[in-house]
């Protein structure tokens, strides 16, 4: 009789536990409705660009609204952008050219200062940081002027590689900052244990900070190259020669349409051909440059 | 085979010497004027307070830090000028300090490769250095996925690969909780056994510097207060900071005064060792007695009322802590002893534990 009640009680024991489904919150169902709408938000323009591009000749000239092709699918808008000057090609050249140029060069240059700035002791340090940071509050609009009269000479007017060392110029201040406090996360001691492993120079940087430093300089690099990629005034300022035309300043040159109509249709379609290579650089990148924002959250 | 090698290691024991090392941060003296002889072979601890300056110290002998003024010389040779890697020298951090990018095997053999040693031999010391720290099984792995005790054996590793001279560890057991901290003790010792280098091992926890040590180098503000073996230091400490600093629970110090046959503590006269340089009778002195060297007085004989206020009774040893006059007191006794608070019990000291001190805190010997 015992032995009965002992095994039952063993049985509701050993029973299926309590399912529990989570309980439904209000505030988890606000969070993902609000969610989402932000999300299209940002996609909406996007696809907007993206379904407009594919709009048949008669309708591109028109503003895109509504947005999607209403008398059937049609590359013309496409074609039309390739038959513009030399190729659309050319064009994404110069552009490659411009944005990987200035991303590597602010690469070489802000890992170098950085270094610099994080780990030696030198007279006005501290001053020489901040008047870096300041130049990031000055509109480079407003010198452009200047600037295209210094670029004028040094004989690099209406050439990339002056553009190249314009946008770096204007990236510096951020990339130095970024990456003193890649270098500021790095705990000294294993700086200090490399000296002893006898490591120096150059070897320190390349074989011990700089993979330890790497989410830093994908984020420098990835900023650098979108905005070369995407800059348009001093592009437009100082490139007079057409076969020099990054792509922005093509799609200024390529929407003047027939008799002052502006082609909608040859600029929504340049601007999603621009879009792909950012956006399958940022997909390959993503992660070392998330992890490059929150450097030094985590040892 | 195996006796020529140790007969290697036995000659290439190499010792360090420190001559008037002083270094400052600015206008701060950290070390002030270190005199300093470290035989080959030899387990030296730094122990001190915290800001004491004993990884500044430590730092001084690897290299990291510049003297300001004095010599290091290792193995005989001035190194003063020379850089960390160039002074046969190899330092275990308490960060640790391994590349998180490298594998166990890449972080131990990297010293080896930046050398320009060939493939094999890096393997073939690598190897070596897991297999007397067991960590074959994890050669392949990133730091990041090791726990702590295993990334220190890492960083010993690493050292060990590079086979240097002296070994220097700052702190290297403090981030790792109690027990494993034991464990990688014996480790440390058991690796000085072995491969008897000299060892220069920077730590606070005493029961870290009384095991391993064979000299003890007591500092404090900058300045070495003694230097000894922990039994000397532990006995026969040279000013009332080294007798309260080493051992624990501490050394009680009580307020005397001079009298013919003895010192006076709280109206008893106390028997002392002979001493030497004896101050007249009448001088006021600091009396340091351990907490083990008080006993239960005989009855009847005249002894020191100790106030009890709690007991700690902790297995092996019991302490009382009270009052004797009106400095605080802790003894160690039998755990029969134990009392109530407020109860007074009758203690005695042996004569030959009782330590004086002057009134400079200098030992009066
Ligand atoms: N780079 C530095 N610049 C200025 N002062 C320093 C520097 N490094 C150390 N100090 C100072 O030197 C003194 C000794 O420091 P040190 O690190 O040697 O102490 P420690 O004995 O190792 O202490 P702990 O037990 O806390 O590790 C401290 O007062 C510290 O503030
Ligand atoms: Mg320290």
């Amino acid at each position: 009789m015992n032995a009965v009640t002992f095994s039952d009680q063993a049985m509701a024991a050993s029973a299926a536990p309590t399912q529990r489904k989570g309980r439904l919150r209000y505030h988890t169902l606000i969070f993902h409705a609000t969610s989402v709408l932000v999300a299209l938000l940002f996609l909406a323009p996007l696809v907007w660009v993206v379904l407009s591009s594919f709009r048949s000749p008669a309708e591109s000239t028109q503003p895109p609204i509504p947005p999607w092709p209403m008398d059937g699918f049609s590359i013309s808008s496409y074609d039309r952008l390739e038959n513009f000057g030399q190729s659309v090609l050319h064009y994404s050249g110069n552009s490659l050219f411009v944005a990987v140029g200035t991303s590597m060069l602010t690469i070489v240059v802000s890992l170098l200062a950085g270094y610099g700035f994080s780990r030696y002791r030198f007279p006005l340090k501290g001053l020489a940081f901040v008047l870096i940071l300041s130049t990031m509050m000055i509109p480079f609009q407003s010198i452009l002027t200047p600037l295209f009269l210094l670029l004028a000479k040094m004989g690099l007017q209406n050439t990339l590689i002056g553009l190249v060392f314009i946008y770096t110029t204007l990236q510096l201040p951020f990339s130095v900052f970024m990456m003193r406090n890649a270098f500021d996360a790095v705990p000294k001691e294993i700086e200090e244990a490399a000296r002893m492993d006898g490591v120096k120079g150059w070897r320190m940087l390349v074989q011990v900070m700089g993979p330890l430093v790497l989410p830093g300089v994908v984020t420098v690099g990835l900023f650098a190259f979108l905005n070369a990629w995407n800059e348009f005034l001093a592009a437009l300022v100082l490139l007079t020669d057409q076969s020099k035309f990054t792509l922005p300043v093509l799609m200024t040159a390529v929407q003047h349409g027939r008799y002052g109509s502006v082609d909608w249709g040859a600029v929504q379609a340049g601007v999603t051909l621009m879009m792909i290579p950012c956006m399958i650089l940022f997909l390959i990148l993503q992660r070392s440059y998330i992890r490059g924002l929150t450097a030094g959250a985590v040892k | 085979m195996n006796e020529q090698v140790n007969l290697q290691r036995i000659q290439r024991q190499a010792g360090l010497c420190l001559r008037r090392v002083s270094k400052s941060f600015g206008s701060v003296e950290v070390i002030r004027d270190v005199d300093l002889d470290i035989e080959g072979g030899e387990f030296v601890v730094f122990v001190g307070p915290s800001g004491c300056g004993k990884s500044t110290l430590l730092r001084l002998i690897a290299g990291l830090e510049e003297v300001t003024s004095g010599d290091v010389l290792i193995a005989g040779k001035d190194v003063t000028e020379e850089d960390p890697s160039d002074r046969g020298i190899a330092m275990v951090f308490q960060t640790y300090a391994l590349y998180p990018h490298m594998t166990v095997a890449q972080n131990m053999g990297f010293g080896l490769k930046v050398a320009g040693r060939s493939k094999t031999e890096v393997e073939e010391k690598v190897g070596q250095a897991a297999d007397v720290l067991q960590l074959n099984d994890y050669l392949d792995r990133r730091p990041g996925q090791l726990s702590g005790g295993q990334r220190q054996r890492v960083a010993i590793g690493r050292a060990i690969v590079r086979d240097p001279d002296v070994f220097l560890f700052d702190e290297p057991l403090s981030n790792l909780d109690a027990e494993l901290r034991v464990d990688m003790r014996i480790e440390i010792a058991r690796l000085h056994q072995k491969l008897g280098n000299t060892m220069i091992y920077v730590t606070h926890d005493q029961t870290e510097a009384m095991t391993l040590a064979d000299k003890i180098v007591v500092l404090r503000a900058g300045r070495i207060e003694q230097v000894g073996s922990p039994s000397t230091l532990y006995d026969d400490p040279d000013n009332m900071f080294v007798g309260g600093f080493i051992g624990s629970p501490k050394m009680n110090f009580m307020d005397g005064v001079m009298r013919q046959n003895g010192v006076e503590v709280a109206g008893v006269i106390l028997q002392t060792r002979p001493i030497t340089n004896r101050p007249a009778d009448g001088t006021p002195v600091h009396v340091g007695i351990r907490p083990e060297h008080w006993r239960l007085a005989e009855e009847g004989k005249t002894a020191v009322p100790f106030k009890v206020g709690f007991s700690e009774f902790l297995g092996g040893a019991s302490y009382l802590y009270g009052t004797i006059g009106e400095k605080s007191c802790t003894v160690n006794v039998e755990r029969e002893a134990i009392s109530e608070r407020g109860s007074v019990l009758n203690l005695m000291a042996d004569a030959d534990h009782i330590c004086l001190f002057d009134q400079n805190e200098r030992r009066i010997r």
